[in-house]
């Protein structure tokens, strides 16, 4: 079974929500990526996001722009990530982990060698921002053919509106519902019909539903507490390892906050 | 949703690879475009608008002198000759009717050199609509006087620092605002690239060019062309001078890119030298790309053919064989910028010289006494700057 799919099965059995926190693949280098993942599963992380730093990240803010010309700067590259993963599950890191990452990325390594990597290596999970579900089916059909293949998961925005049944009929893992228009890094300023939105997909999706985009802390998602399944962290997180330096003891600090908050 | 993914490609190239949040934007685009494409009150205030405004049409000049020195019967589409000073202004028009027609009140748009910014501003100007222009600060240092102008217009003009600070990047940041805002924004872009239907919005919006260019070789020459020449950086004023070619299978359609200081030395903006085919701002298309799947910088003199990527319809051509792409570099444009100015007091953009080089070339070799028939895309004015220092010796770019 894919962690993310048992994963969410052991969190609806003891009712607890989801927290998923984001960081950039080699920022600063690959030996802290892999040192942030063990922390964060000592802190109790739910699902780690991995980005995979991209020249052009049109779906981000200042925040993880940054991140991202950085990383590369510092040699991260998919193939680089792949070896990471590789050696972090070798260590023994069982948590899910879902790559953030551009479809440019993706199709330059190709969908097969890509899909075949992801098993290989342990990564549960995709997240294609530039990769709606109209363009989705090439990489799906190499994703069918594999056995216990890496989930496509499916992002869904406050304007997907008559789209979102078709968005969520077949989706896996979970659904990752943006707060709010535009990019990520933003303040906690939802979406204006934001509980009609969540509502709407929480009853038509098969799968927990997720929000991510502005959120820093636990009072940040209190207003749609009651029909998320679960929170995503991303700049801020970014923010905060920054302004630390690094710091271990931050990182698990703020996740297990986070997690006894919600 | 929409089933018909075939029809927003063209070939293996186009599609829509954009967030989530943009693909309702881009439905209502595209529904609003195909209404307003065939609603005949529409067109009638367009073509108001390149007459009375834009000062269409543009001559089909007979370079006389070119014509004698190099051999060949070579005119010239004189777009250069447009209210700007480019072909951008006739899909600029185009857009900003859409717009209002879709209840938009604000607009934004990328630029590299400024040609497009300028002539954004121009009609936001003309028809009352709030301007943002994005614009990488590589490029507010090598257009000065464009960046004024945009401003002096009323629009702001937006620095865009990521990356490596052009085109591209003032084209993400466009992308990025545009999603956070497309409810009362609607994005003017400029080149013939973006998710569909923006290629097909910006063919449809310069295809007066060759619909002109047509009418006006039969009655100059009663006949077609042998050949018809324009520059391509994403490929706007190209797609508009191919348009009403490209059924016309005796007509060689030539589209010429940046080649920089040369395809072997990596420093060039041809997308399709290399072939390798990728995604970025939301089409699949050839692209210029490291290794590791990044996109690689372009690199020409020319601000508005520093782009790396092109339009999908030209990567189409390009493997259909019905476009040849080839490219020109730095040096061999400049040599064709002088030759234009002192032959036939023409000062043309960097741009448009890449395509008057390889005319040259064209009409000392195989189309010798044929007629060609050359998109002047926009005129140099904006780039006096870039010749001088070029001409000095000095570095021009990055």
């Amino acid at each position: 079974m894919n962690r993310i799919d048992e994963k969410m099965r052991v969190l609806k059995d003891t009712g607890k929500k989801a927290f998923i926190t984001y960081t950039t693949a080699g920022l600063p280098d690959m030996e802290t990526t892999e040192k942030i993942m063990f922390a964060q599963e000592e802190a109790g992380i739910d699902v780690m996001e991995i980005g995979v730093p991209f020249s052009d990240p049109v779906a981000d803010g200042p925040v993880i722009q940054d991140a991202s010309y950085e990383a590369i700067l510092n040699g991260a590259t998919l193939e680089k990530i792949f070896e990471l993963m590789k050696n972090v599950r070798s260590k023994g890191l069982k948590t899910p982990v879902v790559f953030m990452m551009y479809y440019n990325t993706v199709y330059h390594y190709g969908l097969e060698q890509f899909v075949k990597q992801c098993v290989a290596c342990g990564v549960d999970g995709v997240i294609i921002p530039d990769l709606p579900y109209e363009e989705q089916s090439e990489l799906q059909s190499y994703i069918e053919k594999t056995k216990d293949a890496t989930i496509l998961l499916q992002l869904i925005s406050p304007v997907s509106k008559d789209r979102i049944p078709e968005l969520v009929k077949d989706a896996k893992g979970f659904v990752y519902c943006i707060s709010q228009m535009g990019v990520t890094g933003g303040t906690a300023d939802f979406h204006k019909n934001i509980r009609e939105y969540l509502t709407h997909v929480k009853e038509v999706s098969p799968v927990p539903v997720m929000m991510g985009f502005g959120i820093k802390t636990p009072k940040d998602i209190e207003s749609v507490r009651d029909i998320i399944d679960g929170a995503i962290v991303g700049s801020h997180f970014i923010k905060l390892l920054r302004s630390s330096n690094y710091s271990m003891d931050v990182v698990k600090k703020y996740i297990k906050e986070f997690k006894e908050t919600m | 949703m929409s089933k018909n993914r075939e029809n927003k490609y063209f070939g293996e190239f186009g599609g829509q690879y954009v967030a989530e949040s943009l693909m309702n934007t881009l439905e209502e685009l595209e529904r609003a475009f195909d209404e307003a494409i065939s609603d005949p009150n529409f067109i009638n205030e367009y073509m108001y608008y390149l007459k009375e405004y834009v000062g269409r049409e543009t001559p089909l000049y007979y370079a006389k002198r070119l014509s004698e020195k190099y051999g060949a019967t070579i005119y010239l589409k004189r777009e250069d000759l447009n209210h700007t000073g480019a072909h951008k202004i006739n899909n600029v028009i185009g857009q900003i009717l859409l717009a209002k027609r879709m209840g938009k009140t604000k607009i934004i748009a990328e630029t590299g050199a400024g040609q497009h910014g300028v002539a954004t501003a121009t009609g936001a100007a003309l028809f009352n609509m709030e301007c943002t222009i994005y614009m990488g600060t590589e490029d507010i240092e090598r257009q000065k006087l464009n960046v004024f102008r945009m401003q002096m217009l009323g629009a702001t003009v937006s620095p865009v620092k990521t990356g490596s600070a052009t085109l591209k990047d003032a084209t993400n940041e466009a992308i990025r605002t545009w999603a956070e805002r497309a409810e009362d924004t609607f994005y003017v872009l400029g080149s013939a690239v973006g998710p569909y239907p923006y290629p097909k919005i910006v063919k449809e919006f310069q295809r007066i060019i060759s619909t002109e260019t047509k009418r006006q070789i039969l009655e100059k020459e009663g006949k077609l062309p042998d050949a018809v020449v324009a520059c391509v950086g994403g490929g706007s004023n190209s797609i508009g001078m191919f348009a009403d070619f490209i059924d016309e299978k005796d007509v060689d359609l030539i589209g010429v890119e940046a080649g920089g200081l040369g395809i072997e030395t990596g420093k060039h903006a041809s997308a399709m030298a290399l072939g390798q085919v990728g995604v970025l701002h939301g089409m699949k298309t050839y692209l210029l790309q490291d290794d590791d799947g990044n996109i690689q910088l372009a690199h020409s003199i020319s601000a508005g053919l520093d782009y790396p990527g092109v339009g999908p319809e030209h990567a189409y051509l390009r493997d259909t064989k019905r476009a040849t792409y080839v490219s020109i570099t730095d040096k061999e444009c400049m040599d064709a910028l002088m030759e234009l100015c002192r032959l036939e007091g023409i000062i043309p953009a960097i741009e448009s010289a890449h395509a008057m080089a390889y005319v040259f070339k064209m009409a000392q070799n195989e189309y010798k006494g044929k007629i060609i028939v050359m998109c002047l895309s926009g005129r140099g004015d904006k780039d006096v700057d870039t010749v001088a220092k070029y001409m000095n010796g000095e570095e021009t770019n990055k």
